[in-house]
This record gives structure tokens, C-alpha cells and sequence, in this order.
């Protein structure tokens, strides 16, 4: 049995007034198999977090099914509050309390007796490095403290399935990577975990599967590595100088460029061998005078994928701008 | 029961909540003997020859209590925006938490908050002459906190519908000042002429004004408490029943 299972679902937003209904989800459908880290990836705006809280019974679904596990989240949304944890973009930490009260607090919420509670809190406290910060008021952690803690929450009563959504925003990369560690562990413990993000650096360290989505729909889905594979070969990316200049016709007629595509000023080039490729694309620029600004040879990243299924790069949509 | 035992758990945190803003504590505790030292000095004169300082609280501290029962439950308001910007109601709602517990957490807890600096209230003003009558007292408290409740209640559901601090404010003082003022507060209604008393009996709070004057003075049987009760306990259910809705539906 799939631990998510979603079939055709939908999610609109009727507009004010005289504005129009918005589409924020058109009808995804996806399975999780158990014990996978499962990642929606995809600019803000693509209907992530909207989907996610779908599944976790916190919006209504418009059409469509969706399951956790056995349980059907329309039908029956009781018992699919039992089975999932979630850890919300604004995390839920109640800010008087101490680490120790908000976990007691939220254990007892799901029916766990006080020695459970306290026996499963110091084996999280462990795992998530919270032991020296449980007791005081959550209002003085850091940023990534909160987050351990929230997480520690989300899966303090044994959920079957996690959902993240954007884990990791507003956190320093340190401490993001860090995170990524905690989250690999809970996998290795057996959960499910599925994870929202505009990262692409953390589906692809993270996610053992995921999909691209943009406006509401699935544009790509499966493993990074295949994901990448599809673009094969290497990325050079070149900045003309005077990037007014319209040099892609130059490379048209070579048999080593597959794919060429502009990003702002600059030119991507799908090449299938940058190293036989690179210096044959420095005569042509040298013989037609062309001067360069910058000029990188890549390999081809999930940004890449989504540049080709979306026809715009996610660092301009998303919040971050450099690796 | 599992809902009770909820309804303890999320009451117990409020509490927390409450007893470690000292701030709120203290002007909680303070605001009444405001009311009584600054304000009840001027009723003395109002009729010649002057009253006892005794008589005056007498008229007065049923007034003053019920102004902090109804005061005491519009906060609920401002706890419920905070929490949907913390999460913590979106964290609660994933849980499988009753929504009616999460309802009641709150209204025990202003209760709780009207209670305490009410019992101080009563010790003081008996200090100064006012005369107490423990059945009456106890009757108008249970009335008392009936309101409360109806006002949390209310102040917590505009919360989750408004989200915004500022539209609640003015929606919450727009709303308290012709209530208070209608209803007999601070000066009995009966000072005023006909048609200022003839809007006061569509103001809930009067009935509860008036109830507790009658109660205070040691009175339970009369009709004003019965009124009070069969305008307020119905309230209360109407809008505990419907504020349980939004609560189940509130979105974020």
C-alpha cells in the first residue's frame, strides 16, 4: 500500500468580487511509496503548500481523491489527523512555553499518557539535539531550534507520514544543512516524509523522488538523477558582453548543441560533450568578434529540468538567487 | 471524557500563558481598584446629603464586576490572531483535538482571568463598607462568568474571521462602548430618561447589570436574576454553538 496516494485532485480559490476564481491546484495525482522522502518542488505561487494542506486536512478538497495510507482524507479526516504530522511554514511553536511544555502539550493532544510522552520526548530530544534548550521558553530559541523543535512536535506521536512545508526557509545554510542530516535520519527510522521546497539544492540532496510543479499542474516528476539525466550532456552558459547581440543563430547548425535557451542575458547551451564542445564554441565567437562577459560549463542541475519543462529558470520565481 | 480531558489541557496552557505576562497581571489586578478608588468618589456627591462610602460601593462594585466580566472576555480576540500568526491554531487544528476544546481553553482561562481580580475586588470594597451577601455574590458570579464566556466566545470567532489585529480593534471598541453604556455600568440606566432605558433592553449586558445590583444586595429570587438568566444562558448556547462552527471551519 502507497503511503500518499493522490488522484486528480483540485483546489480553487474563489476571487473577490469581481476578480476571477483562481486555479491554485488543477488536478494532481502522484503515489508515495512508504518510507520515501517525497518533495514538491516548485516556485511560490505553484500550489505546494496549497496541495499540502490538502492532504492534511487543513483546506477542504475541491475535487479529487487523496490518501494517507488506508485512510481517505475526505471521508475520513479523524483518523488521517492520527496517522500525520505536520510542520507548517509557520511552525506552530507557542512562543510562553518552554520547548519541554509544547511537546507535552501536543503529546497529550494525541491521546498520549505523560510517561510516554516524556519517554518519546528525550529520545527526540536526542536525535534533534534539543536537550540543552528543552526547558526554556521557546520565545528565546534561534531559528533552526524552533524549526527541530516544531519537527520534534510533528513527530512526537509516531506519525506514518511527515509533511514539511518549506523546512528549511529562513534558515542560514548551515544550519539548513544540519536539518537535511535530522531529516535523513527520520527516514532512516522508517517515516515517510514528504516535503514542500523552493530549493533546488535541497530536492536534490534530500528528495529520493519528486516533482516540479508550476502553476498548479506536475511538470516533471521522478528521482533528481533521472530528472537530470533527461538533460543530457553538460550546460555552458555564455554572457555576451554587448548582450544585445543575437549570437544563438551561430551555434544552430552545430550537431553538439541540443537544446539552446536564454535566461536573462545569458545563453544556455545543451551540449552533449563540453569538452569537445567548449573550444569548438570559442571559434565560432572568436571568427564572428564576439566578446564575452562570463562563460560556465555545468553539469545539468534540477534548475535546468525546470527551465526546459517550464521555460523559466526557478531563481528568478523563487526567493533565492545564488547557490 | 477525552474532550474534558482536552478542554484541561489547552486550559492549563493559557493559564501559563497568562500567569507569565506579568504586565497583564498586574493591570488586571489593578484596573478594578482603579475603578473603585478614582471613580466611586464621585457618586458620593451625587445625591444631598452625601452617601457613605459604604452605600456608594454597594451600588457600585456590582457595576464594576460586571464590567470586568465583559472586558475580560473581549481579549480573546487578540490571542486568537496571534496564535494563526504563530501557527500554533494551524498546529492545533492538525491535531486530533476537539475543536470545541480549543473553544473552551480559551473561555475557561478568561474565566479564570475575570474571577481572580473579582474576588480581590469583593475583599477590598468589603474593607470600605461594602456589604457582602456570599449567595448573592456567588449567583452573580456564575451569571457573571455565563457573560464572559458569551463574550470570549465572540471575541475569539471575530478573531479567526478577521485575522487582523487593527479590524478587531476597532470592531471591539466600536462594539464595547455603546454596550457599557447602555447597560448600567457605571450609573444605573434609571438615571436616564425613557427612550435611553427603552434601547438598554435589547443590551444583554443590562439584564446582567441589573441582575447583579439585585444579587449584590443579597437578593436571588427576584425577577431581574430570573430575566438575566433566561436572557444570558441561551445567549451562551446560541453563541458557544456557533462559534464551535467557526472554529471547525476557520481556515489557516
Amino acid at each position: 500500500m502507497n503511503a500518499i496516494e493522490i488522484k486528480d485532485l483540485r483546489k480553487s480559490f474563489r476571487g473577490k468580487r469581481n476578480q476571477k476564481t483562481v486555479e491554485a491546484v488543477k488536478g494532481i495525482s502522484l503515489a508515495v511509496k512508504p518510507g520515501e522522502i517525497f518533495g514538491f518542488l516548485g516556485p511560490n505561487g505553484a500550489g505546494k503548500t496549497t496541495s499540502l494542506r490538502m492532504l492534511t486536512t487543513l483546506l477542504p478538497i475541491d475535487e479529487g481523491e487523496a490518501k494517507i495510507g488506508e485512510y481517505d482524507v475526505k471521508r475520513n479526516p479523524k483518523e488521517v489527523r492520527k496517522h500525520i504530522g505536520y510542520v507548517g511554514q509557520l511552525g506552530g511553536t507557542d512562543m510562553e512555553a518552554t520547548g519541554r511544555e509544547n511537546m507535552m502539550l501536543s503529546g497529550r493532544l494525541y491521546g498520549m499518557t505523560n510517561k510516554t510522552v516524556q519517554k518519546q520526548s528525550e529520545f527526540l530530544m536526542d536525535l534533534l539535539d534539543l536537550c540543552d534548550i528543552i526547558d526554556r521558553l521557546a520565545k528565546t530559541y534561534s531559528g533552526g531550534q524552533r524549526r527541530r523543535l516544531e519537527i520534534a512536535m510533528g513527530i512526537l506521536h509516531k506519525p506514518d507520514v511527515l509533511f514539511l512545508d518549506e523546512p528549511t526557509t529562513g534558515l542560514d545554510l548551515q544550519n539548513r544543512a544540519n536539518l537535511w542530516d535530522h531529516i535523513r535520519k527520520l527516514k532512516s527510522a522508517g517515516m515517510t516524509v514528504f516535503l514542500t521546497t523552493h530549493y533546488l539544492e535541497e530536492a536534490d540532496e534530500l528528495c529520493d523522488r519528486l516533482c516540479i510543479m508550476d502553476k498548479g499542474i506536475i511538470v516533471a516528476e521522478g528521482t533528481p538523477q533521472t530528472l537530470k539525466r533527461e538533460i543530457s550532456g553538460d550546460v555552458v552558459s555564455i554572457k555576451p558582453k554587448n548582450d544585445k547581440e543575437n549570437i544563438e543563430y551561430m551555434f544552430g547548425g552545430d550537431e553538439n548543441v541540443l537544446d539552446i535557451r536564454k535566461e536573462g542575458g545569458k545563453i544556455n547551451l545543451y551540449v552533449r560533450d563540453g569538452a569537445i564542445a567548449l573550444p569548438k564554441l570559442f571559434n565560432v565567437l572568436k571568427a564572428k568578434g564576439v566578446e564575452l562577459e562570463s562563460v560556465s560549463l555545468s553539469q545539468p542541475s534540477l534548475d535546468d529540468v525546470f527551465l526546459k519543462q517550464t521555460g523559466k529558470s526557478l531563481r528568478d520565481t523563487g526567493k533565492e538567487t545564488s547557490i | 471524557m477525552r474532550i474534558l480531558l482536552e478542554i484541561l489541557l489547552l486550559f492549563k496552557r493559557k493559564m501559563l500563558e497568562t500567569i507569565r505576562q506579568p504586565v497583564w497581571v498586574f493591570m488586571g489586578l489593578i484596573t478594578p481598584l482603579l475603578y473603585i478608588s478614582l471613580f466611586s468618589p464621585l457618586l458620593r456627591n451625587l445625591s444631598s446629603p452625601p452617601l457613605s462610602t459604604g452605600a456608594v460601593l454597594d451600588a457600585f462594585v456590582p457595576g464594576v464586576l460586571t464590567l470586568l466580566a465583559f472586558i475580560g472576555g473581549t481579549g480573546a480576540g487578540y490571542g486568537v490572531i496571534s496564535e494563526l500568526q504563530t501557527g500554533v491554531i494551524e498546529r492545533l487544528r492538525v491535531s486530533p483535538a476537539s475543536r470545541f476544546s480549543l473553544l473552551m481553553g480559551t473561555i475557561l482561562k478568561d474565566i479564570a482571568a475575570f474571577l481572580v481580580p473579582s474576588a480581590l475586588v469583593i475583599i477590598i470594597a468589603r474593607l470600605f463598607g461594602f456589604k457582602v451577601h456570599a449567595g448573592g455574590l456567588l449567583v452573580m458570579l456564575v451569571l457573571l462568568s455565563l457573560l464572559t464566556a458569551i463574550v470570549s466566545a465572540w471575541s475569539g470567532s471575530l478573531g479567526l474571521i478577521l485575522k487582523q489585529a487593527g479590524s478587531m480593534a476597532a470592531l471591539v471598541a466600536g462594539l464595547e462602548l455603546p454596550l457599557t453604556l447602555l447597560s448600567g455600568v457605571l450609573l444605573p440606566i434609571s438615571l436616564g430618561p425613557k427612550w435611553l432605558q427603552a434601547i438598554a433592553h435589547v443590551n444583554p449586558l443590562y439584564y446582567a447589570v441589573e441582575a447583579s445590583r439585585v444579587l449584590a444586595a443579597g437578593t436571588i429570587g427576584s425577577p431581574e436574576v430570573f430575566k438575566a438568566f433566561a436572557v444570558i444562558i441561551p445567549l451562551a448556547v446560541i453563541t458557544l454553538f456557533w462559534a464551535a462552527r467557526v472554529y471547525c471551519k476557520a481556515v489557516s
